[in-house]
């Protein structure tokens, strides 16, 4: 069984069976390209993606070694598909951590994994009010009182429903 | 891959959307000189966009207050795109405009990706919205709408309205079904600009004309599906044009077009090697000659419908070269072609193994040997339209479904032979979910007690389709209701069973060209009503064991009395004669009996006579001669 290491940005390596690591699609097309037959102790740098970060995916990858998910191009069950029940409590981090799962998710093209945390941050949003939203992500208000008015009674008309 | 259509709004919004909004084109949209924002704060924000993308937060360097407080901006916005469409419910999406610009500006997309015009609230606040100058609202909301569906509308469609959405140059479908109230001019002009239409739907819309066709073929290189159907006027230089300008062109309906000739079909063949569907209903002025070059360059051609065609003959699949096989095509429709006979049904099913739907309806010289044929398709076979073809008896029938164990449909309209027996083989069919029947007259309670029986309770059928069989009594239909609960659609117009003012009060109104002969027949049940005749019914029968009377009680039924009575299943009377309901179910146990022992089709013949024969036939009704509840779906 090869394995493969994976280097942090803050050059921190972990060391990770093929198979779990190939969750990643990018990780999986690199050495699909680049690795020959021979690819154990084949290693990748993961610059964009912090050691604390790239801990967590691995462990998310290692649980959903053998899992299957729906076909990426069926985007209906995919989007339809409530968030796993073990995935919802390992998301269940600070959101800088959450964004920075997210955003690693992206970058190594784990879409299950990309879709999970998307749907948690949907979740955060989902039936709340611009000002909750703005506390909540602590987002600043950079609308002019005429801008949300205009914004509002040109678009009253897809609310109603 | 038919990206037309199986690309989702989602998918392709947001690879669309990131493209745009990471800078590969520059969006122009942002004009609002009536509200004073400066350019530069755009700018700003999408260079902070650039530079957020890095991943390099520029916010990294300050307090880590403020890294916090903008951590959700780390987010690239293909990211945020996918957060909102995961907000599967759009109007939720709406409130979410005012929570900061970098979101208003993705979201706004995703809000005018599709407007939602489903009702005429909605039609009004769209309306009202684009109606204002372009240059004095918040976005030009134009440039997002990259479908435009009116058909939920159609009724309040008109030139004004449509001509609001020129300049909506993004478009990639306009959807115009049933906006009959339009011409061709707001088309036009809504078309001018769209380089990016992929499918224009004019299904119903009364005025195609050559300027709207020259309009396509000038403006829109990309189009892949063109439903034009009801174009009589069109030239066939102006069709060249667009299969020259459209090579693209996947999905094409052009109908009831005299002009539509050999060439063009040559043409298309030619120029467009994509097609997967060929509608050309009604065109007289095509041949075998064009079609054999069509199905032989084009294998890939999924569905392909013709009608009323004088020429399509029985040579037209005989040319196509022995080992060619036309194994993508589903769909074959060639309603109303007369020189249709058993050879070339029998050759169609030789080359396309496949078939899922075809029909024959009108096509009059078909006869059991072609059922025969059909059987060969076996559990590819779904959908079956043999109304019209009168030559056709149970023989055939009773061949078919014993292979196609798979149909779903099944359309016998007019077929005057069949009888019972048919209906004793239709009860076979574990997927069936619509039966047309409609003036075959030869069926009778009798039948459709057995295709009850034989089908049991908590069936898959939704739509009947009974009218003119006027043999059928009350007794049957009762049954039926009680043993279908997906039930949709019932027509029994024309039956005098049925033609009773305590029943017909559940019938929908009869369509606004009927006379009043026809409004007298009319007899149709859909949706609730399905519902309330059942209610009705159970009511009726329920009284009548009850009370060896003939009256309604009053009041709603309990269900739990309702499932007492279904589960007793027991005969009760009708008014004009128990005795005679009692035999009639004393022989149906016997032809059921003698059915499953195997009996010959022949044998059979004399006891279900007998059977058929315990049912006094209702006086008949005549059917007008426009009654072509056949076509109805």
């Amino acid at each position: 069984m090869s394995e493969i290491t994976l280097t942090s940005s803050d050059n921190e390596s972990f060391k990770v069976e093929k198979k779990i690591a190939e969750r990643s699609i990018l990780i999986k097309n690199m050495i699909g390209d680049l690795a020959g037959d021979d690819d154990d102790g084949f290693e990748i740098p993961i610059p964009n993606v912090r050691s604390t970060v790239l801990k967590k995916v691995i462990e998310w990858a290692t649980h959903h070694k053998d899992t299957s998910f729906p076909d990426d191009e069926d985007e209906d069950s995919r989007k339809s598909a409530p968030v796993d029940e073990w995935d919802k409590e390992f998301l269940k981090v600070d959101q800088e951590m959450l964004y920075e799962i997210i955003l690693a998710a992206n970058y190594l093209n784990i879409r299950p994994l990309l879709d999970a945390g998307c749907k948690v941050v949907a979740e955060m949003i989902r039936g709340k009010s611009p000002e909750e939203i703005r506390r909540t992500f602590n987002i600043v208000n950079d609308f002019s009182p005429e801008e949300e008015e205009a914004i509002k009674r040109e678009n009253e008309w897809a609310e109603d429903r | 891959m038919d990206s037309e259509r199986e690309d989702s709004p989602a998918s392709s919004s947001v690879s669309s959307l990131s493209r745009r909004v990471m800078g590969v084109e520059n969006d122009r949209s942002f004009r609002r000189p009536n509200i004073p924002i400066e350019l530069d704060d755009f700018d700003s924000d999408t260079s902070d966009l650039m530079s957020l993308r890095n991943s390099s937060h520029p916010s990294a360097k300050t307090s880590p207050i403020e890294d916090y407080s903008s951590s959700i901006h780390k987010l690239p916005p293909e990211v945020l795109l996918l957060i909102f469409t995961n907000i599967r419910h759009k109007p939720d999406l709406v409130p979410l405009l005012l929570v900061c610009k970098r979101w208003a500006s993705l979201l706004v997309e995703l809000i005018w990706f599709r407007p939602s015009l489903m009702d005429n609230q909605a039609l009004r606040g769209i309306r009202e919205v684009m109606r204002r100058d372009r240059t004095s609202t918040y976005w030009d909301y134009r440039q997002y709408i990259r479908r435009l569906n009116l058909s939920f509308v159609y009724d309040k469609v008109d030139d004004e309205f449509l001509s609001l959405f020129a300049g909506s140059t993004n478009l990639e479908r306009l959807t115009l079904v049933n906006c009959s109230r339009l011409s061709h001019r707001p088309i036009v002009d809504i078309l001018q600009g769209c380089e990016k239409l992929q499918s224009i739907d004019m299904t119903g819309v009364k005025d195609i004309t050559d300027e709207i066709l020259a309009a396509l073929a000038e403006n829109c290189p990309r189009l892949q599906g063109l439903y034009a159907p009801g174009c009589p006027t069109v030239t066939n230089s102006v069709l060249f044009r667009i299969i020259n300008s459209c090579p693209m062109l996947k999905r094409v309906k052009i109908s009831d077009c005299v002009n539509l000739n050999d060439d063009t079909i040559v043409q298309l063949t030619e120029k467009c090697k994509f097609l997967i569907e060929v509608d050309v209903h009604n065109c007289p002025n095509i041949t075998d000659f064009s079609l054999q070059k069509l199905f032989c360059d084009l294998d890939q051609l999924r569905e392909f419908r013709i009608s009323h065609n004088p020429n399509v003959s029985d040579i037209l699949f005989r040319v196509i070269p022995e080992e060619m096989y036309l194994d993508r095509l589903r769909i074959i429709d060639l309603t109303g072609c007369l020189r249709i006979t058993d050879r070339a049904v029998e050759a169609i099913v030789q080359c396309a193994p496949r078939l899922r739907n075809v029909v024959l309806s009108k096509c009059l010289n078909i006869t059991d040997s072609s059922l025969r044929s059909l059987a060969a398709l076996g559990k590819s076979l779904h959908y079956i339209h043999l109304g019209h073809c009168s030559n056709i008896t149970d023989y055939g029938v009773v061949t078919l479904i014993k292979s196609c164990h798979r149909l779903q449909y099944i359309d016998l309209a007019c077929c005057a032979q069949l009888t019972n027996l048919s209906l004793v083989e239709l009860s076979s069919l574990p997927r069936l979910r619509r039966i047309g029947l409609v003036k075959c007259n030869n069926i009778n309670d009798a039948g459709i007690l057995a295709l009850i029986q034989r089908r049991g309770y908590d069936d898959t059928l939704e739509r009947v389709h009974l009218s003119y069989c006027t043999n059928i009594g009350l007794y049957p239909i009762f049954q039926l209701l009680q043993a279908c609960p997906r039930l949709t659609h019932l027509s029994l117009t024309g039956i005098s069973a049925f033609l009773r003012p305590d029943i017909t009060t559940f019938c929908r109104s009869p369509p606004a060209d009927f006379n009043d002969n026809q409004r007298k027949l009319f007899c149709v049940f859909s949706g609730q009503g399905v519902a309330m005749l059942r209610d009705h019914m159970t009511r009726l029968f329920l009284a009548q064991t009850h009370n060896n009377r003939f009256f309604m009680r009053d009041g709603p039924i309990e269900p739990q009395e309702a499932q007492r009575f279904r589960a007793l299943n027991q005969v009760p009377e009708i008014q004009d004669g128990r005795q005679r309901m009692e035999e009639n179910i004393q022989n149906l146990q016997r032809l059921t009996n003698f059915f499953r022992a195997g009996g010959q089709a022949n044998q059979l013949a004399g006891l279900q006579a007998q059977a058929g024969l315990q049912v006094q036939a209702a006086p008949a009704a005549p059917p007008p001669e426009d009654e072509d509840e056949v076509m109805s779906e």
